[in-house]
């Protein structure tokens, strides 16, 4: 015990390092960070605006209204803003693989997928919260959401769940490089493929997919399961303010098959040859 | 410090037919073809002693390396450091290294070196008085302090490898590795760093592996050299053994006052161009001064120098590689 949290100290240790450096870098290259902050905010907040579009057409989707469609989006962008954060690198892993950039990680003395995410911090993921929660509090002022303390853990707790899907998923595609040997950069489909199924009600789409997307590739757990919860919408899979909690069982299960994928994979790292 | 027992790395690879054709055939039926990159090495390294692991590209040197610093994971056999198992207790074991590649830098870029080498305190815990200790010696042997505060992406490939080199023994490994560390440098960066490695050698016992093609290097840094090719040692010794072993012979260089040059019985006449001549002989039967004596009474000559055998002649051999001369 006295160990483990020895060990957590250390991480955490290198964690607020790897953070100030990340800092230092934006403070002396300020430039970077300005264009983050005008491109990704306008990118969700012309998603939002279609919805928008969408909603004053027909008046709701799938039996979402406005609101509750406002507190969807703007909790997937929370959940997708935090994956960007820590599990951007998970994007990029096959280049990793391919140009052997693991040779400097597996030299230390640290977890190579923990140096992998933290040894380049990503702190432009900030700059994706900032729609995210403007859309977000815009929902809860349209439905009406009740901040109680229960409704205040349950949003935490599925804000990380969802991370922790969507980090997972990335590290898992990230990871088949190590079988294929080429650098598949599935950022772009990913990205797609998330904002699809997380943005808007999955109900909306056919019940093979709904299926798929609920026990197969758990994205259905990102956002709009643990959404239907807190807003008391009935699902296929009923109703309860417990969606939270599973979203986050999902959450770490799905990490854990993750590492225990990438673990396999790193077996087979081939580095680079000179 | 370090054992080798019985090392094996094997790679798959997926043989392609030619062409549209023959790539389609692959996806159905692929014909995998194993290579034994390394085919059990046994070898162990004693504290203190500066080893020279060297071999022709693709002769499993680097694989052999890359498996002993824990970056690949053996098809079989193990590599133990300082009696842990690199590839079972990695992160312990990797504690005790240091790794320095000349190709690749592990600093950051955008970022300062001392900044860079405070991310390694806090990896390694490094308690602040060891480390300002550290980079004080770095100093003094490498001259870091004057690009401390430099930006990485600014640095000459010189300056790179030296802030390599000393974030590699901020936390005062037993053994460092260093995979062709001089390639690419001038000749006074090459003159540092071999000093720096000595200096480290001697003050705190590291054991030293190097991998290079750059003979210098070894000549003044190695006492005992590993010769591996196609993935299995070919020689493993003292330097100067294997050289009177394999090229007992020196060379001498005359220089005549005109072009007519002499034979001697029990030298070989190996080059002659204008008026200066190369002559092999074997020490063991014959010696330097006696050549000499021999040369100079049947013509004047102007100049001579003698090369030991080369140590380039050691690798030709080992690598077998003829004598194109």
């Amino acid at each position: 015990m006295k160990k483990l949290l020895d060990t957590l100290g250390h991480y955490l240790d290198v964690t607020l390092c790897n953070i100030k450096l990340a800092l230092m870098v934006i403070i002396e290259y300020p430039a970077s960070i300005a264009g983050w902050l005008i491109s990704n905010p306008i990118q969700f907040i012309v998603g939002f605006a279609t919805i928008k579009f969408v909603v004053a057409q027909f008046g709701e989707i799938n039996g979402w209204n406005y609101g509750q469609l406002a507190f969807l989006y703007g909790l997937s962008v929370i959940s997708h803003a935090v994956s960007m954060m820590f599990f951007v690198q998970g994007w990029f892993m096959g280049y990793s693989v391919i140009e052997g950039d693991f040779d400097r990680y597996l030299t230390r003395p640290l977890g190579v997928l923990y140096q992998f995410f933290f040894t380049t911090f990503n702190i432009f993921g900030i700059t994706d919260l900032i729609p995210g929660i403007v859309v977000f509090i815009y929902g809860c002022i349209e439905t009406g959401f009740r901040f109680t303390l229960g409704n205040a853990v349950g949003i935490l707790v599925m804000i990380i769940g969802a991370a922790f899907i969507r980090g997972g998923i990335y590290i898992m595609l990230g990871s088949t490089s190590f079988w294929t040997k080429s650098a598949n950069d599935f950022g772009q489909y990913t990205q797609e493929i998330f904002d699809k199924s997380t943005m808007y009600p999955i109900s909306m789409y056919p019940e093979s997919l709904q299926f798929i997307l609920t026990y197969l590739i758990p994205i259905g757990w990102v956002s709009f399961y643990p959404v239907s919860g807190l807003m008391g919408i009935e699902t296929a899979v009923g109703i309860g303010s417990g969606n939270v909690w599973i979203t986050f069982a999902v959450g770490i299960i799905v990490m854990l098959a993750a590492g225990l994928m990438f673990r396999i994979g790193l077996r087979r790292y081939e580095s680079a040859g000179n | 410090m370090i054992r080798v027992n019985d090392l094996h790395k094997e790679y798959h690879v997926v043989k392609k037919g030619q062409g549209l054709s023959g790539a389609v055939k692959g996806l159905f039926k692929s014909e995998k073809l194993t290579v034994n990159a390394v085919n059990g090495l046994n070898f162990h390294i004693n504290e203190g002693e500066i080893v020279g692991f060297i071999g022709p590209n693709g002769s499993g040197k680097s694989t052999t390396i890359k498996m002993m610093t824990g970056i690949l994971t053996p098809t079989s056999g193990e590599v133990l450091i300082n009696g842990q198992n690199i590839t079972k207790h990695r992160k312990e074991a990797v504690r005790d290294i240091g790794v320095v590649f000349g190709q690749r830098t592990q600093l950051n870029w955008d970022l300062r070196l001392e900044e860079s080498f405070e991310l390694l305190r806090h990896i390694y815990r490094i308690d602040k008085k060891q480390y300002s200790e550290t980079l004080e010696v770095m100093d003094e042997i490498l001259g870091i302090g004057e690009i401390l505060s430099k930006p990485v992406r600014q640095m000459s490939l010189g300056q790179r490898m030296k802030g390599d080199l000393a974030a590699s023994m901020l936390h005062s490994p037993k053994v460092l590795f260093l995979d062709e560390p001089t390639i690419g440098l001038d000749v006074g960066t090459k003159y540092s760093l071999r000093k720096f490695i000595k200096e480290i050698n001697r003050l705190r016992k590291t054991t030293v592996i190097l991998t290079t093609h750059d003979l210098g290097d070894i000549q003044q840094l190695c006492e005992r050299i590993i010769i591996i090719n196609s993935g299995v040692i070919m020689e493993d010794g003292n330097l100067s053994e294997i050289v009177e072993r394999i090229a007992p012979y020196r060379t001498l260089k005359v220089e005549f006052y005109d072009s007519d040059i002499p034979k001697h019985e029990r030298a070989e006449l190996i080059s002659e161009d204008n008026n200066v001549a190369c002559y092999k002989f074997f020490k063991s039967e014959l010696t330097a001064a006696e050549l000499i004596r021999d040369l100079s009474g049947e013509k004047a000559i102007k100049d001579i120098s003698i090369e030991e055998a080369g140590i380039d002649d050691i690798i030709r051999i080992a690598y077998g590689i003829k004598n194109v001369e």
